[in-house]
């Protein structure tokens, strides 16, 4: 087993705001991690200190077995730009809102991190960009403008331009949120390919069914804690804390029942 | 009663108007030239830099903004010579005051088209791997300046009629021209007329432009956000 990831006592504070509280958690390669958590509770943020979008004000960070930042003077750990940028083209991350660019076409967006981050030939990137493309399924759309795909596709493109990169492990910010209940499917079926595939995967979602189909393992966060953390029958059928059982009953108030009722005679 | 309206007095000086023309063109363009990019300098200057290039600029910017036009090129016609010990002519002058005065404005616009990019931008953008610099360039700048256009366009409008003031320094412009025509022909009301009507096609066409290729961008599907 490859460690690829690990966080020790990892603290974020936003001025005064204390909101993650000392987080311990490893990631073998090729695992896939469910953070599940209420609004507040800092999965976003556990995950934007994993690429670094957010520096960590305590606690260490090791990715791929090297422990990121340089030891400053006393405990503090200093983080220089030039030191993260390298380490950003290696974790992947996919955002709520997609963020595609939206003066470039699709295969401009995918092309662009290998291109300019990279500095690979433009064959050799465009040859990859419609790889990654095919592989979520829209290498079709290649010429078209990220504001004349639908939600979906946007979000599959985001996928695509992160993959370009060829990064040792993927971030997914809440990456259905903001899509159209119809069109969850699509994404989430590219997620679990990329996890049956043996990605390094770390994923912040509600949607309960698809982290119970696709997680390794299942983290809930509370106040800035992992509060509970299992495989996903455990967490999200047998949780223990009173805490994870209210968030999961909240989640499930409203279900389809399995077989349709019996219609009144 | 009515004026009588004698246009052929003035049409056969016709060609000292365009050489005005001229003049107003090659002060407009060459203040653009060196406008427009000092004023992306500047704006980086304020938006980026420390708190000691910071303040500097953003002073300079309000003090380019906030002093009369008129006021700024008789500093520099007049004064600058003086406290500086060099020759500058009146075109000198012209170009000088007016790349400095727009490059102010010029700050703002790009400020403005900077900051109206989403925070979603950036984090796409460093997400990849990008530096803060090459996320300017190739992510935010690009999508920040087709914004600007409208507001780039009344500027450069706003900038070719104040260049009016440089017939104050002598400087042979247009509305100068028109100036000498109407004293020595008593034509003042066909002569401004004529110089309006120069003015109002010159811009106007320049207004259609640009609102042609905005249409254009638009088309392409490019210029809709997300």
């Amino acid at each position: 087993m490859t460690e690829m990831l690990r966080l020790e006592g990892l603290v974020k504070r936003f001025d005064d705001l204390e909101v993650l509280k000392g987080i311990d958690l490893t990631v073998q390669k090729g695992e896939t991690i469910v953070l599940l958590g209420a609004s507040g509770s800092g999965k976003s943020t556990l995950l934007r200190c994993v690429n670094f979008m957010e520096v960590p004000s305590g606690g260490r960070v090791h990715l791929m077995g090297e422990p990121v930042g340089r030891d400053g003077r006393g405990a503090a750990i200093s983080y220089s730009e030039r030191d993260l940028v390298p380490i950003r083209a290696r974790v992947g991350m996919v955002f709520q809102h997609f963020n595609l660019f939206p003066h470039m076409t699709v295969l401009q967006n995918v092309m662009e991190g290998p291109r300019t981050v990279l500095g690979l030939p433009r064959s050799e990137c465009e040859a990859r960009a419609r790889k990654y493309l095919d592989k979520v399924g829209l290498g079709w759309k290649a010429d078209a403008w990220p504001s004349h795909l639908s939600g979906g596709q946007q979000q599959r493109v985001a996928i695509a331009r992160a993959l370009a990169m060829e990064p040792e492990i993927m971030l997914f910010d809440e990456a259905t949120s903001a899509l159209d209940p119809e069109l969850v499917g699509e994404v989430l079926d590219t997620i679990k390919e990329l996890a049956d595939e043996g990605m390094t995967l770390l994923i912040v979602t509600h949607e309960l069914g698809f982290a119970y189909t696709v997680a390794d393992r299942v983290l809930f966060l509370s106040a800035g804690r992992i509060l509970e953390e299992g495989r996903p029958e455990e967490v999200l059928l047998a949780p223990r804390e009173e805490q994870t059982q209210s968030f999961l009953r909240g989640h499930g108030r409203f279900r389809l029942p399995e077989t349709p009722a019996q219609e009144q005679a | 009663m009515g004026y009588d309206w004698d246009f052929a007095v003035v049409l056969r000086d016709f060609d000292l108007l365009l050489l005005g023309l001229l003049n107003t063109l090659k002060v407009t363009g060459l203040a653009l030239l060196f406008g427009v990019p000092l004023g992306l300098v500047l704006a980086l200057c304020r938006l980026y830099g420390n708190a000691l290039i910071r303040w500097p600029v953003g002073l300079v910017i309000e003090f380019l903004r906030t002093t009369p036009p008129i006021a700024q090129l008789f500093w520099f016609f007049f004064a600058l010579p003086i406290l500086a010990g060099v020759e500058i002519n009146p075109f000198e002058a012209a170009v000088l005051t007016f790349s400095l005065q727009s490059s102010a404005f010029f700050a703002e616009v790009f400020r403005g088209g900077i900051q109206s990019i989403e925070r979603g931008q950036w984090e796409a953008a460093k997400a990849i791997g990008m530096t803060r610099n090459r996320a300017l360039r190739r992510v935010i700048l690009p999508q920040a300046v087709k914004r600007m256009i409208p507001a780039f366009l009344e500027r450069a409008i706003e900038l070719m009629k104040t260049t009016t003031l440089v017939g104050t320094i002598s400087y042979a412009d247009l509305l100068f021209r028109a100036n000498q025509i109407a004293q020595s022909t008593y034509r003042a009301l066909e002569v401004f007329t004529i110089a309006a009507a120069i003015y109002f096609v010159v811009i106007f066409a320049c207004s259609l432009g640009v609102r042609l290729l905005e249409t254009r961008m638009a088309r392409s599907g490019e210029s809709t956000a997300r």
